[in-house]
């Protein structure tokens, strides 16, 4: 426990000298992080923040491959069926069209699976290529930092990886009764998501943060 | 020490300290310029009315069929639990207990999980905050997993479409699942992690 003369100070350091952690409001004395260290709430164990080696070169890398990975694999054929000589494929859009040719309530559900799955996925790599673009060109820094607040809204509802998990479901429900086949679209679709990931875990949000406020205008070298 | 005791609030969406200004109806964050409050507005009344929104939705997602499937013209219903013992009886009890876990066991440790932490949030119950704050943080990072049997329906509507040979069509009670998933999904945006430790150190901070 800290005595109530250090906590004095720690009230009156500047606001650049503290952290505070936003899961339990912890209030604290801010760690100086070399290259690839991490920070963890002592309280909740949360992480805090983490610092990364070239992050907006490397982010940017990776998403530019992301968007190119994303047509395919959204509209390329994910596997095939056959039932008494009639084949059948499946592509993420084909399976939005036909739960919305459904009719009726089912409606919604093809809107949320479309959203989950093609639109928010998209939304978020083309605002993480638009602020990383801000940092690097160093224009328009206060949309990048509205377009970066719009990022943290959609992050959990892009749901890519479920939908992976879906996938496998679904042949392992099929295999007995129609032999699916896998296609092309499905090894997009697993490298879009490898990509995704790994942009997740590149782009720290921290650094962003400074990078966007200006704070910091070396993050990009 | 808590920041709030300090007089500086956290920005909810960059994470930015800001000092706090008395006497003024709204403060936005310096850095984002998102609104900055002490605690989330309301968390607990609106993470309650998601709940038990959720909780209504929950009995018609788990009676109703979630799907059909038609076979020579025959056509046989589909509940979330009937799926998963189908799944035994073919013997693929791996991919049964991964959708069992998802559909059946997510959403319901969600819902009770949930309330839990706003009873004991409420009632000031003396239950360890660490413990509550992983909890918090796991049905956070959980809720999502749950869609994973809509995105299965999508996948098979799609796929087994042979007229009257063979073809697979959604219920209702895909639709009612998938509103319990993106109502607890909000309620647990709508809580506020912070007042699992307020409670710990004073009684009175989470109004």
């Amino acid at each position: 426990m800290v005595d109530s003369v250090e906590l004095q100070q720690l009230v009156d350091l500047p606001l650049e000298e503290l952290v505070g952690c936003h899961e339990c409001d912890m209030l604290l004395r801010k760690p100086q992080l070399a290259a690839g260290d991490r920070a963890e709430c002592p309280r909740c164990g949360f992480v805090l923040y983490s610092h990364n080696h070239q992050v907006i070169r490397r982010s940017l890398a990776l998403v530019l491959a992301a968007l190119l990975l994303y047509i395919p694999a959204n509209f390329l054929p994910i596997m095939q069926i056959n039932v008494l000589g009639q084949s059948s494929e499946d592509t993420i859009w084909s399976g939005v069209l036909s739960l919305y040719d459904a009719g009726g309530l089912l409606k919604s559900i093809a809107l949320v699976v479309f959203l989950c799955s093609m639109v928010i996925p998209l939304i978020k790599l083309l605002i993480q290529l638009l602020v990383l673009l801000s940092i690097r060109l160093n224009v328009g820094r206060s949309y990048g930092l509205l377009l970066y607040r719009m990022y943290h809204h959609l992050r959990e509802w892009g749901m890519l990886e479920v939908y992976l998990m879906g996938i496998l479901v679904s042949i392992v429900k099929l295999i007995d009764i129609a032999s699916p086949t896998l296609d092309f679209g499905l090894a997009c679709f697993v490298a879009l998501l490898l990509v995704q990931v790994w942009l997740e875990v590149t782009m720290e949000p921290h650094q962003i943060w400074e990078a966007l406020s200006g704070e910091d205008l070396h993050a990009s070298h | 020490m808590r920041a709030i005791d300090a007089g500086i609030l956290i920005c909810v969406e960059c994470h930015q300290l800001n000092r706090q200004v008395l006497d003024s109806t709204g403060q936005n964050c310096t850095r984002c310029g998102a609104r900055v409050h002490a605690r989330r507005t309301d968390s607990l009344r609106r993470t309650w009315a998601l709940l038990v929104t959720a909780a209504l939705m929950y009995i018609p997602a788990n009676f109703l069929p979630i799907m059909t499937v038609y076979s020579l013209g025959k056509g046989q219903p589909d509940t979330i639990m009937s799926g998963v013992i189908e799944l035994i009886h073919y013997d693929m009890v791996p991919i049964a207990l991964v959708v069992f876990v998802a559909s059946i066991l997510v959403p319901t440790f969600k819902l009770v999980g949930l309330t839990l932490l706003l009873y004991s949030v409420e009632r000031h119950q003396p239950l360890s905050a660490r413990q509550r704050g992983w909890m918090y943080r796991f049905i956070e990072w959980i809720g999502r997993w749950s869609m994973l049997d809509i995105f299965v329906i999508t996948i098979l509507v799609a796929l087994v479409n042979f007229g009257s040979l063979a073809s697979i069509e959604a219920g209702f009670g895909a639709v009612a699942f998938c509103s319990v998933v993106i109502l607890t999904m909000l309620a647990a945006v709508t809580f506020d992690p912070r007042l699992i430790w307020d409670n710990t150190e004073s009684d009175n901070d989470h109004e």
